[in-house]
């Protein structure tokens, strides 16, 4: 009875704070998804360009992130970016006042930038693998440039895309567990402050994994399920 | 009235590699023109130049009597000037490939009705009627709404048959559209071309099919190391070739 009055919905418990925790892992995750996907549009695009100088910062982004720990990243941005922002702010126009850009959004940048790294890998192979005939059948129709790129091109990129970047979703989610050490109150950072103050660690990282759980298989569901719609005419081997 | 295709002195090369080497060709409406020749002989490169798939290094195209215009990108090599110009002629173009390229992601009738709706920006309704008329025409009415992953390689480029007419265009391009089939479904795909020829419409078939150029064509072109080595009438070139390069191929190509 006693393991269960932690989890309290009240006052004496931490029942609502891991929920509010949850929520907030939630947002920062689907925030740093999107971001991460802006980012990789850019990253393909760099990467797959024509010119050698935009594909060397596409190379340089996917290699550098891919290639130091999430954590640093992290830190990175916690320590530097609100600095980085007022020096900016204050060169380009003149605004010499202090202030802070809002730790959530900067939390939600820092993963996304990660997060964007490992998508644009997933879909520059996506790109590469559609068949060339494909894109040449439209072209003998006359479909211009764009109605390739979204007639055909955007549908089969996804198809082969999406287990890459289910995966991709997956991996964001876990690392904004990470952002605990920015003091956001997400799953994690609850999870430590309940323990402190119980001396019940182990009850709350178990909770603080089921919720982890709870969010991984509800998308992993979604994930599956937006698959075989995107792979509709693909015969299963 | 002015020829349907004229191609002048074309020339296309690949790095230092020269594939085709000064060609010149004339389309009439109604003509059916045979290209033959070995491989690595530029056959399929002279067609995809014709609708820009390729960019001929030089030399003209002129379509219904209006020229592709041509110029140079900032590294000088050529290129089309008026993309405009150019999706609009492709549509008089259309063109059927050796590996079908149907659109995976779409059943066989959006296949057929994709440029004619997005394109043409012809009615949804409209161009489903007109769909379904072109794959009874081809023979696969019944496979509709299918995608074409569940279709015989035959069915496939009957349906990339359907969807090249769909756009109703002056001229057919064919990709040697029998190569990658099965031998025992290649009588299917060449039934249905023959019946348009017979229906009056231009086409350009590159083809190993000997006998369908024999029986089909209205000239027959053999093309050699990127040159037009001899070209006549299906009797010309078959019964009394002139050039030893034909006789050679006639003799390797020709069963009995």
């Amino acid at each position: 009875m006693d393991f269960l009055s932690f989890l309290a919905f009240d006052d004496t418990g931490w029942g609502d704070e891991m929920l509010a925790g949850m929520f907030i892992t939630l947002l920062v995750s689907v925030s740093a998804m999107a971001i991460g996907l802006v980012f990789s549009v850019f990253g393909t695009m760099a990467k797959l360009s024509h010119s050698v100088i935009i594909r060397s910062f596409g190379n340089t982004y996917t290699t550098v992130i891919r290639g130091i720990p999430e954590l640093l990243v992290i830190y990175l941005f916690f320590f530097g970016f609100n600095n980085a922002l007022m020096a900016a702010a204050k060169s380009l126009f003149d605004y010499h006042e202090y202030f802070e850009f809002p730790v959530f959004l900067t939390a939600a940048i820092a993963v996304g930038l990660v997060s964007g790294a490992y998508s644009t890998e997933v879909i520059r192979g996506s790109f590469l693998a559609v068949p060339k005939g494909q894109v040449e059948a439209a072209k003998s129709v006359g479909m211009s440039k764009f109605q390739i790129f979204h007639r055909v091109l955007i549908p089969q990129v996804l198809r082969y895309a999406l287990p890459g970047l289910g995966n991709v979703w997956q991996l964001t989610l876990k690392d904004t567990a990470l952002i605990s050490v920015m003091a956001i109150a997400e799953i994690m950072r609850t999870a430590q402050i309940a323990a402190g103050n119980t001396k019940e660690p182990f009850v709350f990282y178990i909770f603080a994994a089921l919720l982890y759980l709870t969010l991984t298989t509800v998308s992993s569901k979604a994930l599956n399920s937006a698959e075989s719609w995107a792979n509709k005419g693909v015969r299963r081997a | 009235m002015a020829n349907t295709l004229e191609i002048k002195h074309l020339v296309k090369s690949f790095g230092d590699l020269e594939v085709i080497k000064d060609v010149s060709l004339t389309a009439n409406q109604g003509d059916v023109i045979c290209i033959i020749g070995s491989s690595g002989s530029g056959k399929s490169t002279l067609l995809r130049c014709i609708n820009l798939l390729e960019t001929p290094n030089s030399g003209e195209v002129w379509v219904n009597g209006e020229l592709i215009k041509m110029g140079q990108d900032k590294k000088g090599q050529p290129c089309p000037t008026d993309h405009q110009q150019v999706d609009r002629i492709r549509t008089k173009l259309a063109m059927v490939f050796q590996s079908f390229n149907l659109w995976s992601h779409m059943t066989v009738l959006q296949n057929v009705i994709e440029a004619p709706v997005h394109v043409q920006k012809i009615n949804k309704i409209e161009a489903t009627k007109l769909g379904l008329e072109l794959l009874t025409k081809v023979g696969i009415t019944e496979k509709a709404d299918q995608y074409p992953s569940n279709l015989s390689g035959g069915q496939q480029q009957r349906v990339a048959i359907a969807r090249a007419l769909a756009v109703k265009p002056d001229i057919l391009l064919f990709d040697e559209p029998t190569s990658s089939l099965d031998p025992e479904l290649v009588g299917e795909v060449l039934k249905v071309m023959k019946s348009l020829a017979e229906e009056g419409r231009t086409m350009i078939v590159v083809t190993h099919e000997m006998g369908f150029a024999k029986e089909v064509a209205s000239k027959v072109i053999f093309l050699h190391q990127g040159r037009i080595e001899e070209q006549g009438s299906p009797s010309e070139i078959f019964n009394s070739p002139k050039s030893e390069r034909l006789k050679q191929f006639l003799a390797s190509n020709l069963e009995g």
